[in-house]
């Protein structure tokens, strides 16, 4: 019995001991004092405490890099150009680094830690990103698997944004998801509301974030977002438009068609808006309302596959293939923009339909899903 | 027998549920091996191989993709269809592979029976062997699944 007690004293204290160490040399011999960050050529400088992350270390002054793994070393979505002082790629970089990343001095910021004065090269769009506080304001429910979430930015009170932008939600920790997570949504918001960040997200099944969305958050509660991301853009021509989404791809081209409004804008604009049943379609009636508001603008849902008995009398067909008819059947097809959001399989396919009715490639705008 | 360093960031990140609610390994309390050597060990008694189940699902994820949503017929019971969400979901093993957040389902029309996959099932079966821990939401169990991918 005393040689036991006498034993699990021991090893406590060796434990306590080792403990301690750590704890010291975490303190003293990994303490690398005030170090300085410049971003692009002295365009931003700054001066941290050394031993974090560069991720990290950057989203402490407010510069977002894009993360999804939360620093683990496994998204590979953080990479920056280093060109001073992050010393040589780590193994648990390589894997994600091609030759050309490699020579130039691309590293994932995650994994490297800012120990020396580091320089780095980000573009200049990140310089723009910022975190807001929000309160989830209203719920709705559009279909059994989509809804609207409108967030009211808390701090700072407003954002700027261009239609077709996306943000990044955080999702907190909760019951069955014990790590926060960022996902990417597209805003749906009216531009002219700078205080309003409005999403619609289709549920995705055992989505970590869609569930916290759908099943946890509740009117009133506060969240996070960071952003606006993205380069899904409407050009400022005159020539007319095609819009092609599925889903909740509907969401930028909502963006975007307020923004129209807003300005008055009086371009001939169609919309083909692809889904498989009658169940699936929503914002039909702000659609029709767009309609009314906009010189030239024409809105077509079209479903695939309407279920037996729905009585449905709009358009049937896939979007892909109703676009088409549309197209061919126009003179001035080649003339068109097309603004394209959803699968990417969807997209694809639209962008072989549009080629083949005479539009040229780099007039296809898309944001597909990945 | 002791683990790696590399291991044990690997089984930590199969639990971690960054990438998907409640982890890979779902609540097993089995470590990833010994449930990839239980999974082999039933595939073969099927008959199977991990590569050619891989190859069955992904030409079945290629048809359902050309329905653009739809359901889509294959041979006489087997419909499939597919849906795609935003995002990327990167693979756990320390390698530069993304899949899309595509999201296949079939269904066997006589039985009814359904089962879906994702397109990182798919690519976990055929280069690591593992079909994701028991619990885990995309946990597939290869008895069924090869039940109703190869039932045409």
């Amino acid at each position: 019995m005393g040689t036991t007690a006498v034993a699990i004293f021991i090893i406590s204290g060796v434990g306590a001991f080792l403990a301690t160490l750590l704890v010291f040399a975490e303190r003293v011999i990994t303490n690398y004092g005030d170090i300085e960050i410049d971003i692009n050529s002295g365009e931003k400088k700054f001066t941290v405490k050394g031993g974090g992350s560069l991720l990290e270390t950057l989203n402490a002054q407010k510069i977002f890099i894009p993360s999804a793994c939360g620093g683990r070393g496994t998204c590979a979505y953080c990479k920056v150009r280093v060109t001073e002082g992050a010393g040589s790629l780590l193994p648990t970089e390589e894997p994600y680094m091609n030759a050309q990343e490699r020579a130039e001095g691309i590293r994932l910021s995650c994994q490297v830690k800012v120990r020396n004065a580091l320089k780095i090269q980000i573009p200049e769009s990140l310089f723009a990103i910022k975190e807001y506080v929000c309160v989830c304001e209203k719920i709705t429910d559009y279909t059994y698997d989509m809804k609207q979430f409108n967030l009211k930015l808390v701090d700072p009170p407003t954002i700027k944004y261009t239609p077709g932008q996306y943000i990044q939600f955080l999702a907190p920790a909760y019951e069955g998801s014990p790590e926060e997570v960022y996902r990417a949504y597209s805003i749906s918001s009216d531009p002219a509301d700078k205080s309003t960040i409005e999403l619609i997200v289709r549920r995705v099944p055992d989505g970590i974030c869609t569930t916290y969305l759908f099943d946890h958050l509740k009117e009133g509660d506060r969240v996070k977002i960071n952003g606006p991301y993205g380069q899904f853009l409407l050009r400022d021509t005159s020539v007319p438009i095609i819009f092609i989404a599925g889903g909740s791809g509907v969401a930028p081209i909502k963006c975007m068609l307020h923004e129209m409004k807003n300005a008055g804008n009086t371009r001939k604009a169609i919309f083909f808006f692809g889904v498989r049943t009658t169940k699936d379609l929503f914002l039909i009636d702000e659609m029709k309302n767009f309609e009314k508001e906009l010189a030239h603008f024409t809105f077509v849902p079209a479903v695939s596959q309407p279920e037996e008995g729905s009585n449905w009398q709009g358009v049937t067909g896939r979007v892909t293939n109703v676009a088409e008819d549309y197209l061919k059947k126009q003179s001035d097809a080649k003339e068109y923009e097309g603004y394209l959001c959803g699968s990417p399989g969807m997209i694809d396919s639209s962008i072989r339909v549009l080629t083949a009715c005479g539009i040229p490639e780099e007039k296809i705008y898309y944001d597909k899903f990945s | 027998m002791k683990k790696s360093p590399q291991q044990e960031k690997l089984e930590a990140l199969l639990k971690s549920s960054k990438f998907s609610m409640c982890g890979f390994m779902g609540d097993d309390k089995r470590n990833l091996w010994e449930v990839i050597d239980t999974d082999a060990t039933a595939i073969e008694k099927l008959g199977k191989k991990q590569e050619e189940i891989a190859a069955r699902m992904q030409h079945l994820t290629d048809l359902a993709a050309s329905g653009l949503g739809d359901w889509v017929q294959v041979g006489k019971n087997l419909q499939v269809s597919a849906d795609d969400n935003r995002g990327m979901i990167p693979c756990p093993w320390p390698h530069h592979k993304r899949c899309l957040k595509r999201i296949t389902t079939a269904r066997h029309s006589a039985t009814g029976r359904t089962i879906r996959w994702s397109d990182l099932n798919i690519h976990l079966i055929k280069e690591h062997g593992f079909f994701e821990g028991r619990g885990s939401p995309f946990r597939i169990e290869p008895q069924e699944l090869v039940k109703i991918i190869f039932c045409e």
